[in-house]
């Protein structure tokens, strides 16, 4: 990907952090928990707007006429049944949300003003996500780039989808109502690979405040990209960082290709589309395509048209107008476009398509396509059909496509503002100046800031940053004030945070026993990792000190010491170590002996 | 502060030395809150803003519907206010009622494929606002359209509902035409709001030959079956939840399934030529929730007030036996004293302690299972349209199916 080349890409940032603690608008604990006690089932419809008809989105997703089940799980009431107006918000909540807000630089707001965001595809009880912004206008640095941060917001966590089956959509809810901080980037990102850095930076930066879940699915990224100043397309559910830029790769070729297909139908002449189906039931009755066999037994309709000028944009394997179309229909659950890119095919011969070609009067660089539809569904098929191609004479329709493992797919248009209504059940909340000061107080040091404050106690750059990624980076401050050893502290404490259970007070034990001589450095993982009573052990051999030891070995070979005085040292020191190895530090076992010997010699001496 | 700017107006503020572009929503009396670009509002504080202009003046938008008639029978149906009838004002933020009729159609479009739908704004009130003022006027109008032979939906706020159903139950005798009640828990202007399935089932109702007075509310927490209540023995029994609404001490007349199809059993049918409307109401009647501790002089206070008194007592249906000397006298006078149980759930029963027997001798009316509220707006009903002896008889006697004999749970 030539990325670097192109100037005119435009990407923007929406990191999702889930906020410890109990949910945003019931005490229900804020944990997911597939621990199901019941179900209801909902349906949901769309409402009129504030200042114009009903929103576009909205409308479509109720088109496919969805029912909705919801399980019930221990950590949910009846607020997240929809059945009990929101409590008062989390004031934990609140107080992260503005601490993110702060550590990015933003305005805060005088008033918080929940809004509800209509998502009309079922993830929410009430049909809309609460939200409301704490925090605008701020800037994010990240090396030499400036980049800006639109929104600080606190809403409220979707429900966990469990499964489609036909028009009814299960989902879980444990998650909803999980608080959530949302960060939207201005799109002020210029690449893929930036965006997945500045991504990353933003989670640590976040992270921070120490609001933040620790849970591997609790930061979920939203993209949005758009090039050449065409429409802005957003991408929703990107899962991992990697994933970020690979999808923002797949994106970018897609719609290059778009615009591409855009200029050469325009370079064509051609101005609009306009299909004129034809029921083509009769011709395909002779047709020994099981496809169609089994759609005219079941009393479907055939309908064909031609696509003008449209021969080898539908698939050539870079041109894939056709399966654009398909992912439009699939949405408003209609099956089942097939054009004349993918021909002959599906038991339809050369034969076949010649006849139709001629009957839907195609010239050379015209394709066709049919599609297979009960009457009711047949106008809205057609209408979504003209309508991407149309579409794709300007180039990128603005819309919401979801990432999928190799790339992604259309998910609906893009919405309006009009899908933000005021949510009333919640009065606005005054955003006093004493708890901003308190908030203030609570604003950490940035990233840098706390990285250079650590590497002056003499941890190595990368094992900071690993500390402050993790966020155990207090614990490694207060164990290097308590036990000194930085450097070993550090590397312990990189093993302790990289294992699912994490036992403090152990490694604390050894880091005490390290600092009190009785074991070396290079064992500590290893007692890390052994069980207890090991390290019990090695407590109670606290009387058998370095000393002892040492002057047990000058004592039983206090010959050798008469004979050799200095040269003794050699051999004692192999004694020595083959007891104190892994207690103590060579080092020291050395120092120790050479006294211990260089005493005794002067005593021999002085008796002489 | 900032007169020249009205809600709608896009406007540039400079706000804590940031550029804001929307649209004013509203102006409150410490801050102003507009409408940003990306659909979010922000109330911000006059104290905070350094500059302001007004980039264009509102233009309101038209709001356009499909009308499709449908070719069921016709019904009327009557606003009162209530969550039912509401919509989101967005210069305060707050849900208030529908104005007119037209709003009504306008947000649940879908009832046109019902039939021929005539609605009314009658009146635009909270229906803890209700009262038996309210209830004459509202039994009159639908006394009047019921008289053309269409059925009626009267649209109405939760928490008062059992009480104007019960009203019109026993003020319009034998309606020629179903008369249905109905509300919504979660107000219509969100996606999951019940409204618009429970005013589609009571249309469906409506358009039936039930010759009671019902209350059409969700069955359960789920969008799937509504429940068909006897006015009378209807009761809200949760503060939010969808299926508040219960039968208490009686069984549900039917249900309407998701697809609107009505199922009833065991209900009275409309006949022709016997409808009566009874016009009055007596105010003079009131409905006291005895508590332990209560003083007497409160209840004696109400009694002094009022020509007939409904007491919710406890259990099987007492009060302090220290009130039972003055009960009895009062009574003497002539006014009506009558008891139901704060139990809502089984009958009352004074021959099973003392306490209840001193009642009866006292002359205290046991009202077997019907509900506190119900009793209520039946005093109030015979204490206006019949003499005291008569008012007496009636009271304890089944009119509209308010008392049941029988009880199966």
């Amino acid at each position: 990907m030539n990325e670097e080349k192109n100037k005119n890409i435009k990407i923007g940032l929406e990191i999702h952090f889930q906020v410890k603690g109990r949910k945003l608008f019931c005490s229900c604990e804020g944990e997911e928990s597939d621990n199901y006690r019941g179900k209801i089932v909902r349906r949901l419809r769309a409402s009129a707007g504030e200042f114009s008809n009903t929103d576009l989105a909205a409308i479509q997703e109720e088109r496919k006429r969805n029912e909705f089940e919801y399980l019930i799980t221990d950590n949910s009431c009846l607020v997240e049944m929809d059945e009990e107006p929101p409590h008062s918000p989390s004031q934990d909540a609140i107080s992260g949300a503005f601490i993110v807000s702060f550590i990015l630089g933003c305005t805060p707001v005088d008033n918080i003003d929940f809004m509800r965001k209509m998502v009309i595809d079922g993830s929410n009880t009430s049909g809309f996500q609460r939200t409301g912004i704490i925090g605008i206008n701020g800037v994010f640095h990240h090396n030499d780039r400036k980049i800006g941060i639109a929104s600080v917001t606190l809403e409220e966590e979707a429900c966990k989808k469990i499964e489609q089956k036909g028009n009814v959509v299960t989902y879980s809810l444990d998650r909803l109502g999980i608080p959530l901080i949302e960060v939207s980037t201005e799109p002020d990102i210029r690449s893929p690979r930036e965006a997945r850095e500045i991504a990353e930076a933003l989670g640590i930066a976040v992270r921070r405040s120490g609001y933040i879940r620790r849970e591997v699915s609790s930061i979920r990224q939203d993209v949005n990209i758009s090039l050449d100043s065409g429409n802005r397309v957003e991408i929703k559910g990107v899962q991992s960082l990697s994933q970020i830029q690979e999808v923002l790769e797949y994106e970018i070729e897609r719609q290059t290709i778009l615009n591409e297909i855009a200029a050469k139908l325009r370079g064509k002449g051609v101005r609009s589309f306009r299909l004129k189906p034809l029921s083509i039931n009769e011709i395909a009755n002779s047709w020994k395509s099981n496809i169609v066999i089994k759609a005219i037994s079941e009393k479907k309709e055939v309908i064909a048209f031609r696509l003008e000028g449209l021969s080898g944009f539908l698939n050539n394997g870079k041109y894939r107008l056709g399966r654009e179309i398909a992912e439009r229909l699939r949405v408003s659950g209609i099956g089942g476009i097939i054009h004349s890119d993918e021909l002959p095919n599906y038991g339809i011969t050369s034969e076949n398509i010649v006849k139709l070609k001629e009957y839907l009067s195609c010239g050379e660089e015209d394709a066709f396509a049919f599609i297979i539809v009960d009457k009711d569904s047949k106008a809205n098929a057609l209408k979504i059909i003209e309508e991407r191609l149309n579409e794709a004479l300007i180039g990128v329709p603005a819309e919401t496509r979801a990432a999928t493992p190799d790339g992604t797919k259309f998910l609906r248009p893009l919405p309006g503002k009009s899908r933000m209504y005021p949510e009333t059940d919640i009065p606005i909340i005054k955003v006093d100046h004493n708890f901003l000061d308190e908030i203030k107080k609570k604003i950490p040091p940035t990233v840098k800031e706390r990285a250079s404050h650590l590497m002056n106690l003499g941890v190595s750059e990368q094992e900071a940053m690993n500390a402050i990624w993790k966020e155990y980076d207090d614990i490694l401050e207060n164990f290097i004030r308590e036990f000194g050893n930085p450097k070993s502290v550090a590397k312990l404490l990189a093993v302790v945070f990289s294992k699912q259970e994490k036992d403090l007070d152990k490694a604390a034990r050894i880091l005490s026993l390290l600092k009190e001589g009785l074991i070396t450095k290079d064992v500590l993982e290893d007692l890390y990792n052994e069980s207890d009573k090991n390290l019990s052990g090695i407590s109670k051999s606290k009387e058998e000190s370095l000393e002892s030891v040492i002057k047990e070995i000058v004592d039983s070979n206090i010959e050798l010491v008469r004979e050799r005085g200095n040269d003794s040292f050699k051999p004692l020191m192999g004694e020595a170590m083959k007891k104190l190895r892994g207690k103590v530090d060579g080092s020291k076992v050395s120092e120790a002996l050479k006294k211990e010997i260089e005493s005794r010699i002067r005593g021999m001496e002085s008796n002489k | 502060m900032f007169e020249n700017i009205k809600p709608g107006d896009e406007i540039e503020v400079r706000w804590k030395y940031q550029l804001l572009n929307g649209i004013l929503i509203s102006k409150n009396h410490d801050f102003m809150i507009i409408k940003l670009k990306n659909g979010y509002n922000l109330a911000i504080d006059y104290s905070h803003i350094q500059s302001l202009n007004v980039i264009s003046e509102n233009k309101p938008l038209k709001l356009t519907r499909e009308e499709i008639r449908g070719s069921g029978k016709k019904v009327t149906i009557i606003g009162t206010g209530g969550t039912i009838a509401s919509y989101v004002d967005y210069s305060t933020g707050a849900v208030k009622p529908l104005e007119n009729a037209q709003d009504v159609l306008y947000a649940e479009p879908d009832l046109l494929k019902l039939g021929d739908i005539d609605a009314e704004v009658l009146f635009n009130i909270f229906s803890e606002d209700m009262n038996q003022k309210y209830w004459k006027i509202l039994a009159k109008k639908v006394y009047e359209k019921i008289s053309e032979g269409n059925g009626v939906v009267v649209a109405h706020g939760t928490d008062t509902m059992s009480f104007s159903a019960s009203a019109l139950s026993f003020l319009i005798e034998n309606p020629s035409a179903p008369i249905i009640f109905t509300g919504s828990q979660r107000s219509s202007d969100r996606p999951s709001s019940d409204a618009y399935f429970n005013l589609l089932g009571a249309v469906k109702v409506a358009q039936s030959d039930l010759g009671e007075v019902a209350v059409v509310m969700h069955s359960s927490m789920n969008d799937d079956y509504l429940s068909i209540h006897r006015a009378v023995k209807v009761r809200k029994m949760h503060t939010s939840r969808r299926d508040a609404f219960k039968s208490i001490n009686a069984e549900i007349i039917g249900t309407i399934s998701k697809d609107l199809d009505v199922n009833m059993q065991d209900y009275k049918k409309v006949k022709k030529d016997e409808m009566h409307l009874y016009e009055n109401l007596s105010e003079k009647v009131g409905l006291v929730y005895y508590y332990p501790g209560m003083e007497k002089e409160l209840l004696l206070k109400f009694l002094d007030r009022n020509d007939g008194l409904i007491i919710a007592g406890t259990g099987l249906g007492h009060i302090s036996n220290d009130y039972i000397e003055d009960i009895k006298n009062i009574i003497d006078e002539g006014k009506i004293i009558a008891m139901t149980s704060q139990c809502l759930y089984g009958s009352v029963n004074l021959n099973v302690y003392s306490t209840g027997r001193r009642l009866i001798e006292a002359g205290v009316i046991p009202l077997g299972d019907m509900l506190p509220e119900v009793a209520y707006i039946k005093l109030s009903f015979l204490l206006g349209n019949f003499g005291q002896d008569d008012a007496k008889v009636l009271l304890a006697k089944n009119l509209r199916g308010e008392l049941n004999e029988r009880r199966k749970e």
